[in-house]
């Protein structure tokens, strides 16, 4: 961890080969925001800044400041930026009072947190104010089940207020694909613990949704238990999931958030605008705890599903 | 909010701070409310570690035989001894004349069964008064409370310690957190059958409880003096303290009273007795990592068994076999990954077990065996079809000094459906109080008048050393897997009672010592079919062959006789429209000689049948069954003027 940070602070000071002063002088093109120091952003932020450095954009052409640092630049320090980047929720609120007149990339944040953040500025997702989201497209959700447990054919799901949205994609998807679901809806007050054994009753699989009401890590040693118990497996949308007991998760690291925003910065930087729509991960890993696969009597190797995934979706 | 500026003009900054505090606390709630990338890149709490996972079927070291609730329920037994004898190598007996209905793997040998382990929730089970017999502690938990019993066929001192010289039954009960809510089930039938049985279970935010409370009674085998009713009450709690640690609690209290004797034995009157046994469980665990995780446990367990009948030759005299006993174990385990490749457990248990009783040992002192042990085993994958388990357990006994168990087994995954096991392994069991301090003696108006039992403690620890070949398929062919145990298993110093002379007081007494009267081995195998014929249907299969053989004559005539040389059962249960199920189970058993009738032989031909209904209640489902047991004729058990006669029953059951 400190050595990360140490890895910030040397790819703040690569950034800024000059004093501040001095910085002033320099036109800066590219803002980057990220919500904290702290690991993920910081690995978001150095994949971000070598990806662009490696492509040609001068380091003194691009500056990171924090939300707080933001809200107190000068208006004048904001005039040359072609191209905001902001990583996480923090930077995107941040970003959002601000109203720069320049495109602005959020990355690093959930679709329904980007949502969130619109309605509270009055925004809507355009080619000024656009995502690239960190929750995995559901398609490739449900592909990796279909790899990974070619068996399974009722697939559990509880949703919470805040993965709900994702409901009526999953409900066509799974319907076009012979998957029955079995959905339980959580809201606040109403018993985890019965809607995840009413669901895992009559399911083969149990794919989770981000949604801090159903998975948070006081609720996880009950569900990834209860999921064990029942040998229904988990499948999940981070390595610590996985790392905590869920079987399987796909989800894309701040690595790869931060390069992939570098295409998109690049493509502005280009005079190319932003699309309409948010944008889906292109790149993501797949996790796969291998202690429970073999209890659950399955043997997955991550980098097989990863390759297998990878050529489904790049077929037309 | 709007308060903020007068209180800050007042200029009260306790009342800022407060105000401040208060709104951080509300942007951190705000925070939390929805879901942000943090959910993505945030570490969770470790659940899953290395020892929670179980091992697959395939890679145990030896043959497991699994009892699941499914089956369990199907069966219509209504205790665990019952349904063991579904399990292949098993001889069991509905009997209360010894203590409870017993149990053995491997033969029946002497009048308790105490050469395998039980364990209820990893507490070891066995009653430190009835020679170690695990009897009582098959007894210890309500069918319904259990989730699975997995029967390791085979010699696991290595794990399990001294007991588990044949073999050990681990019986799992459910997660409290699976037994929410109320449920409720009553049994009435033939044979004076009467089960009531109330579940309770409640949570708390980090907690999840669960209260049972059971009675059992029947009027026991026709011929035997047989009414008996278990009572019990039984208390789990498993608290998740933070993300990586929690605890298991639980205590319980069962009351088995059950009539003994026959009328014509005076020495052997009919009587009523009684036995309780209190125990109290804690266990805490921590998961330090994915790769570690360490297990503290203390567990106290308390009997007091009560047994007293007039002998009525000489009225006065009282016959007594009454006395208590204690327990401490307190165990450390730390599991462990050391690489991917290898995977540890080792630790250490000390266990304080206390025997008091006058009757059966002439003094009022406890009579105390510490118990050191020291064991560890390791799992490495040497190719990925290749396993090799190996372990070890060092115990010393304050009273039969130190033994150690080292156990070696080789999994080879022929194929990924196919394997091989082969495996060698060496167990003692060391004697208990009674083989090495019984001193039972008679007295009327302070004159001796007889001696029954006097031990003068020239006994050493049984061993016994298992070799075994395994097998291990899933076969595709009617969605079913075999499992083949060979066995040679060789008996060294097998205990019994022999009467010898001695002089008391100037008089002649022949009481019975206990000594190595035999060494004898066992081979044999054990094969076990399971498949899914047609839709909705379970089909089981078990067979064992075995012979005893002796390399001088038994002291014994009965000794080879002590296991059956065939014995197979069938199963099977049949899913039927309209939420009915049937299930049909049949076990013969070749000759086996019975506790106390001469050179009797038993034959075992049960039938077996079940047919239940499942029922809506609301959102509630329930059950109503019809259970058969031994539908032919009657056949004696435990004694050959006791008999099983067929026992019809009727149970309505409510889930939670």
């Amino acid at each position: 961890m400190t050595q990360r940070l140490r890895g910030f602070l040397l790819g703040l000071a690569l950034c800024l080969p000059a004093l501040p002063g001095a910085a002033q002088l320099l036109e800066v093109k590219v803002g980057i925001v990220p919500s904290q120091a702290s690991a993920p952003y910081v690995e978001a932020t150095q994949a971000l800044v070598s990806r662009l450095a490696s492509q040609g954009v001068p380091r003194d052409e691009l500056e990171i400041w924090s939300p707080a640092e933001l809200a107190a630049l000068p208006v004048a320090r904001l005039s040359g930026v072609k191209v905001w980047v902001a990583l996480g929720t923090e930077a995107a609120t941040a970003l959002a009072q601000v109203q720069p007149k320049v495109p602005v990339l959020n990355a690093l944040l959930p679709r329904s947190s980007f949502e969130r953040v619109l309605r509270a500025s009055g925004r809507r997702a355009s080619a000024r104010f656009n995502l690239l989201q960190l929750d995995q497209p559901v398609p490739r959700q449900l592909a990796l089940i279909r790899l990974a447990l070619p068996k399974a054919r009722r697939l559990g799901v509880l949703w919470g207020p805040d993965s709900l949205p994702k409901a009526p994609v999953l409900r066509s998807l799974a319907s076009s694909q012979g998957l029955a679901l079995q959905e339980a809806r959580l809201d606040e007050g109403t018993s985890l613990f019965a809607a995840l054994q009413s669901v895992l009753d009559s399911s083969d699989v149990l794919l989770a949704f981000a949604d801090p009401l159903v998975f948070n890590s006081s609720s996880i040693q009950n569900i990834l238990m209860t999921t064990i118990r029942a040998q229904v497996p988990l499948v999940a949308f981070s390595p610590a999931y996985v790392r905590a007991g869920a079987l399987l998760a796909v989800y894309s690291t701040p690595t790869q958030v931060g390069t992939q925003s570098a295409r998109w910065v690049l493509g502005v930087l280009a005079n190319q605008a932003l699309p309409e729509q948010p944008l889906e991960p292109d790149d993501f890993e797949i996790g796969v705890n291998a202690q429970v696969a073999s209890a659950l009597g399955l043997s997955l190797d991550a980098k097989v599903l990863h390759q297998a995934l990878k050529r489904q979706e790049q077929q037309p | 909010m709007k308060n903020f500026p007068h209180m800050a003009r007042s200029g009260t900054f306790v009342f800022v701070g407060l105000v401040w505090l208060m709104t951080s606390q509300g942007l951190a709630a705000q925070t939390t409310a929805g879901v942000s990338e943090k959910d993505f890149l945030e570490e969770m709490p470790i659940i899953l570690s290395v020892s929670r996972l179980p091992q697959r079927l395939d890679e145990t070291p030896g043959a497991v035989t699994i009892l699941d609730r499914d089956f369990i329920r199907s069966s219509g037994a209504r205790d665990v001894a019952d349904l063991l004898r579904l399990v292949p190598g098993f001889q069991s007996s509905t009997s209360f004349e010894a203590d409870a209905p017993q149990a053995s793997y491997h033969g029946v040998y002497g009048y308790y069964s105490a050469r395998i382990q039980v364990l209820v929730d990893g507490r070891s089970v066995y009653s430190n008064f009835f020679a170690g017999s695990v009897a009582p502690g098959l007894m210890t938990v309500m069918l319904d409370d259990i989730e699975r019993i997995e029967v390791l066929r085979g010699s696991n001192s290595v794990a399990y310690g001294a007991r588990a010289m044949f073999g050990v039954v681990n019986i799992v009960t459910r997660h409290s957190s699976d037994t929410l809510g109320t449920r409720a089930a009553l049994t009435r039938g033939e044979n004076g059958i009467q089960d009531t049985q109330l579940g309770l279970g409640w949570r708390t935010e980090n907690s999840s409880m669960r209260l049972s409370v059971d009675e059992r009674g029947d009027d026991g085998l026709t011929g035997s003096n047989g009414h008996n009713r278990v009572q019990r009450v039984n208390f789990r709690s498993d608290w998740q303290v933070s993300g990586n640690s929690n605890v298991l609690l639980s205590a319980g209290w069962m009351d088995i009273a059950s009539g003994k004797g026959y009328a014509n034995r005076p020495g052997d009157g009919l009587r009523d007795t009684t036995f309780e046994n209190k125990f109290v469980q804690v266990d805490w665990k921590e998961v330090l990592s994915p790769d570690q995780d360490l297990v503290l446990s203390f567990s106290h367990n308390h009997e007091n068994y009560r047994d007293v009948a007039p002998y009525l030759p000489i009225p006065g005299l009282n016959l007594d076999g009454s006395g208590t006993t204690s327990n401490n174990t307190l165990t450390a385990q730390h599991t462990l990954r050391l690489s991917p490749v290898v995977r540890m457990v080792w630790g250490a248990e000390l266990r304080r077990e206390s025997v008091t009783s006058r009757p059966l040992f002439n003094t009022a002192e406890a009579i105390v065996d510490d118990f050191t042990r020291l064991f560890t085993h390791a799992e490495w994958r040497l190719r990925p079809d290749l396993l090799l388990n190996g372990g070890v357990m060092a115990e010393h006994s304050s009273v039969s000094g130190s033994s150690l168990a080292p156990r070696l087994m080789l999994n080879w995954h022929v194929t990924p459906e196919q394997t091989l096991r082969a495996g060698i392994s060496r167990s003692f069991r060391p004697p208990s109080a009674f083989e090495r301090r019984s001193d039972v003696r008679y007295l009327f108006n302070k004159r001796l008048l007889g001696v029954t039992f006097l031990a003068r403690g020239n006994v050493a620890p049984e061993a016994l050393l298992t070799r075994e070949l395994g097998y291990l398929g899933t076969f595709p062919w009617l969605k079913s897997t075999l499992d083949v145990r060979l066995f040679d298993e060789s008996f060294t110093g097998y205990i019994d009672g022999v009467p010898y002379l001695v002089q008391l007081d100037g008089k002649s007494y022949a009481p019975y010592d206990y000594f190595n009267v035999d060494n004898f081995s066992i081979r044999g195998l054990e094969l076990q079919w399971k498949g899914q014929p047609w839709p909705g249907a379970q089909l089981g299969f078990n067979q064992t062959f075995s012979r005893m053989a002796f390399q001088r004559p038994p002291s014994e005539t009965k000794l080879p006789a002590a296991m059956p040389e065939s014995t197979s059962t069938l199963f099977l249960t049949q899913q039927l429209p309209s939420g009915l199920q049937f299930s049909l189970s049949h076990q013969y058993s070749e000759p086996l000689w019975v506790q106390r009738s001469g050179d009797f032989r038993q034959y075992i031909h049960r039938t077996d049948w079940r047919l239940s209904k499942s029922l809506r209640f609301g959102h509630r489902r329930g059950e109503l069954a019809v259970t058969v047991q031994n539908q032919g004729q009657p056949y004696a058990d435990f004694d050959k003027s006791f008999l099983f006669e067929r026992r019809a029953f009727v149970t309505l059951r409510i889930d939670n």
